[in-house]
């Protein structure tokens, strides 16, 4: 009897401990139905709320809903145009492009917080955003934003040269001159610049290069991370870093109203109905974490996630004959939104390897085997571009002429391999090449590869790796071939062409490629406005890279969302991150439809 | 008895420096330092250099040779940092995100044990009391049926009984929330991974309780209770359940340490956000300071469930004494 009541308290402690547990852990408070809520997914947590240190994806999406920047996309026009947002208007550029002055909007507040006096967010001034490009410098906050103003304004690398000197962060005094930022008032900045700077306000639409109040690093010290404090729509209500976060709006954002002009179209699709009134509609948001597609998708079905990307094994349930949705998907009055995306993927060479590097028609044959229309096929469902540049659609400087000689030539790749063993003086040994992960995917595109590289008998090791593995072979440049890409965060080609210069090395330029012409072409254009020789210089860049072979590029992604019927004004965009401020919701059509579903 | 205990804890001395010095060579010898992840891949040398600084990934590994032996310096390096930083319990900030390490600790340590401490209470008692049964009924149709249940599903990859589970149970179904969601409770969102995790677990469990109690069934105290007119019911719950505590408590006080841990797959396709999810991130984002601390805290508390198995052992078996 004794051993049974030990048994029954041992139960007991356990059911305890767990139940304890349950009164423990928040129970949420119901959502008001009265309000707009939008509700999204995310699939990974964000790496931090502050400007100065976020990097992924996921930040820049919440950090761009709390903080707005300077500059930033219209919501509607198509091609992508930067608009003013914090700032009053466009820059008002000098004629040897060196000085410009920002003036920012009046009466633009933080919102409240216990950071500031008696609780009350301040007005924001410029001085703010010089404070902030200076933490982005401030090497001791390791800002992966540096290389925006890098080399940029003058006196802010002498910055970042002090902060290097000073043992500790607090020891920095953020009340250092820089020659080349200087607030004419509380509104106005003077920015003095090393060389003239073009694309300064795509560069400007980064989260990264919004104004952070002073009092709210002070106040929060290491913790910023997560107390975002800004002027933007929304404030941040709760962050439960591994499951969700929400935002509320923000009482006393006052400046934003929907455009009133769209492209071609808009108007016929409802997209301007709203058209001058103030933002945002919405009340609150959650970004709801979700790794794994099955549920995610499940729950966008239900009509609890608003939108939803379509996981490659649903494809088939969503779309029909390429580009249309099935009956299935348009009984439930779901919408199919495409839009094509600023990035291109490729396999790298590395031009200092002594078997890739130095035998350019061996490069050239590995990029006349490779069957990008079967990879896209195989792995995406052809959703995506097949690649014959670096420089995307998306781009002003895309070349379209570039598309009418396809690289797929496996009779040609067997001449060029011939000529490839003459240079390398007999049969070329096996190849290795670095793959980005050890997924099921990665094995998937390694096998693919192999495969083709078997076509003109070329062995073909792949390395799986993680990523600090992955990323510090690159940088010690301990590889022959690379499979990798980048993603801009403009529709310029600069950002993407930036990667090739020999300057870059070790600090994008993974190729370790280095050609004068390429260094040249690529200097005179970064500095020129846009126009007309731009677009010439920069596809001569392109097609250097090419001639030299330095990548095989394989494709650009194009984005397949999923958005319910109650979502109104929901425009994808490739480039702009704070979109919850234009959206409405239409609570009753969702419950409607959740009682149905 | 005390003796006993106190010399138990000193041996979790060695065993957690042992498993602490694992955890170290595999994650920063044998697969690289995470500066470059840290960094990203356009960050320039000097910060990568200024990122070492200030995680001390610039010190030594082990020891700093530079200096005398018994000097400080000697032993600031790496592993002592991170050994002296969990024998005070201070763990710092995660690499990954910067946030105070315990903090993330103690926010997942609910929401797992919501999770695993019902699902551990409803295997084991399932599993104990349907064992008795088919025990009892050994060799009958219905213990044949019940072992080959047993067989089939401890043959399905757990996987499937997640996949399942979420979509006809939940999704088509519509009995329970399919994920987490912000408006519901906790014991909403983690009674139908409860159900899925019980329903896995049992076929194991069942099969090792069934061989217990058959063990029982066969010893003379079982037939001499049978003779004497007992109940089936009463020789079962109260002689033989009473005599098979050993292996029970065993099992049961075993498994605690694992509680804690969470269940890495259901708090994954549940979206339960507890210290299996946290661990998984840590380990997929290379964060070392975050997988170091989970690694002490699951060593310590196993080495001390170990020993409050013991002590189990000898206050329900009077036979059993400590040396």
């Amino acid at each position: 009897m004794k051993k049974k009541r030990h048994l029954i308290l041992l139960f007991a402690v356990i059911a305890a401990l767990g139940w304890g547990m349950f009164v423990l852990s928040r129970s949420n408070d119901k959502i008001d139905e009265n309000e707009m809520v939008m509700y999204s997914a995310i699939s990974s947590k964000p790496d931090s709320l502050d400007p100065a240190t976020e990097s992924s994806v996921t930040s820049e999406i919440i950090v761009k809903h709390i903080y707005d920047t300077l500059y930033d996309y219209d919501y509607l026009k198509r091609p992508y145009v930067v608009v003013p947002v914090l700032a009053e208007s466009m820059p008002d550029v000098s004629a040897d492009g060196l000085t410009c002055i920002i003036k920012i909007k009046k009466g633009l507040f933080f919102s409240d917080d216990g950071c500031f006096k008696d609780g009350k967010g301040r007005e924001l001034t410029v001085n703010d955003v010089i404070y902030s490009w200076k933490r982005i410098a401030n090497i001791k906050n390791l800002s992966p934003s540096w290389w925006v103003f890098d080399e940029r304004i003058v006196g802010l690398d002498e910055f970042r040269e002090y902060t290097k000197t000073c043992a500790l962060a607090s020891d920095i005094d953020y009340s250092r001159e820089v020659e080349g930022l200087k607030a004419i008032d509380d509104y106005a900045l003077q920015v003095r610049l090393k060389k003239a700077w073009p694309h300064m306000v795509y560069n400007l639409t980064k989260g990264a290069t919004t104004a952070v109040a002073k009092e709210a690093v002070d106040y929060y010290g290491k913790t910023i991370v997560n107390h975002p404090i800004g002027t933007g729509p929304y404030i941040l209500k709760q962050w439960n870093k591994e499951s969700y976060i929400e935002l509320e709006r923000n009482p006393k954002y006052n400046y934003g109203y929907y455009p009133t002009e769209g492209e071609d179209g808009d108007f016929e699709k409802g997209l301007l109905a709203d058209a001058g009134k103030k933002i945002p509609f919405i009340d609150r948001v959650y970004f709801v974490k979700i790794e794994e597609e099955p549920p995610s998708w499940f729950l966008f079905l239900k009509g609890k996630l608003d939108s939803s990307y379509i996981p490659k094994d649903n494809f088939d349930q969503a779309i029909s004959d390429g580009k249309k949705l099935t009956p299935e998907m348009k009984k439930r009055g779901i919408e199919l939104k495409m839009y094509r995306l600023p990035d291109t993927s490729w396999i790298g060479f590395n031009m200092d390897d002594p078997i890739v590097g130095n035998n350019k028609p061996l490069r050239q044959a590995i990029s006349h085997i490779l069957d990008k229309k079967r990879f896209i096929d195989l792995f995406a469902n052809g959703t995506l571009d097949e690649a014959f540049g670096l420089i995307p659609p998306i781009m002003q400087s895309y070349n379209e002429e570039l598309s009418k000689t396809p690289s797929y030539n496996v009779a040609k790749a067997k001449e060029l391999m011939e000529q490839a063993k003459k240079i390398y003086g007999g049969d070329i040994p096996e190849l290795t090449l670095k793959m980005p992960g050890t997924s099921v995917s990665e094995r998937q595109y390694g096998q693919f590869f192999q495969k083709e590289f078997d076509k003109i008998g070329l062995k073909l090791n792949i390395d799986y790796l993680d990523a600090p593995m992955y990323f510090a072979e690159l940088n010690k440049g301990q590889f022959q071939m690379y499979f990798g890409g980048v993603s801009s965060s403009a529709p310029i080609a600069y950002n993407i062409l930036r990667m090739f210069h020999s300057k870059s090395i070790q600090s994008g330029n993974h190729f370790y490629y280095r050609n004068e012409e390429f260094d040249r072409t690529f200097d005179k254009a970064s500095i020129m406005v846009d126009c007309p020789e731009r677009t010439e210089l920069y596809r001569k860049c392109e097609k250097i890279l090419l001639d030299d072979c330095v990548a095989v590029f394989i494709f650009h992604s194009v984005s397949y969302t999923l958005s319910h019927s109650w979502v109104e004004n929901d425009k994808p965009s490739a480039l702009q991150y704070g979109l919850a401020r234009f959206i409405k919701i239409d609570s009753a059509k969702r419950r409607s439809y959740q009682a149905q579903y | 008895m005390f003796s006993y205990i106190i010399r138990r804890l000193l041996y979790t001395v060695p065993i957690v420096f042992g498993v602490m010095l694992i955890t170290f060579l595999l994650f920063n010898i044998v697969r690289g330092d995470i500066t470059d992840q840290i960094a990203g891949k356009e960050a320039s040398a000097e910060t990568r250099a200024e990122i070492k600084k200030e995680y001390g990934l610039d010190k030594p590994l082990f020891f700093n040779t530079e200096h005398k032996v018994f000097s400080k310096q000697f032993w600031d390096s790496q592993f002592f940092n991170h050994l002296l930083a969990a024998a005070t319990f201070d763990f710092g900030y995660s690499y990954n995100d910067r946030e105070a390490i315990w903090d993330k600790i103690k926010r997942g340590a609910g929401p797992s044990l919501a999770l695993t401490a019902p699902m551990l209470v409803g295997e084991v008692s399932i599993s104990i009391i349907l064992a008795l049964v088919v025990a009892y009924f050994r060799g009958r149709w219905i213990d044949n049926l019940t072992v080959l249940i047993c067989i089939v599903g401890m043959s399905l990859p757990f996987l499937s009984f997640i996949l399942f589970g979420q979509y006809f149970l939940a999704f088509k179904w519509g009995l329970f929330p399919v994920y987490f969601w912000p408006d519901l409770s906790v014991w909403q969102y983690t009674l139908l991974p409860t159900f899925i995790g019980i329903a896995a677990g049992l076929g194991s469990n069942l099969r090792f309780y069934r061989a217990v109690m058959l063990d029982e069934l066969g010893n003379d105290y079982v037939r001499t209770a049978f003779a004497k007119g007992l109940s089936p019911a009463k020789v079962l719950f109260k002689h033989v359940l009473k005599n098979a505590m050993i292996p029970i408590i065993t099992q049961v006080v075993l498994a605690i340490p694992f509680l804690f841990l969470g269940s890495l797959l259901l708090e994954r396709f549940f979206g339960i956000p507890g210290l299996g999810y946290l661990m998984i991130d840590a380990i997929g984002a290379r964060d070392f300071k975050v997988i170091n601390a989970m690694v002490y805290i699951s060593a310590i508390l196993f080495v001390v469930f170990n020993l409050i198995t013991d002590i189990c052992y000898a206050i329900v078996d009077p036979r059993i004494s400590f040396k």
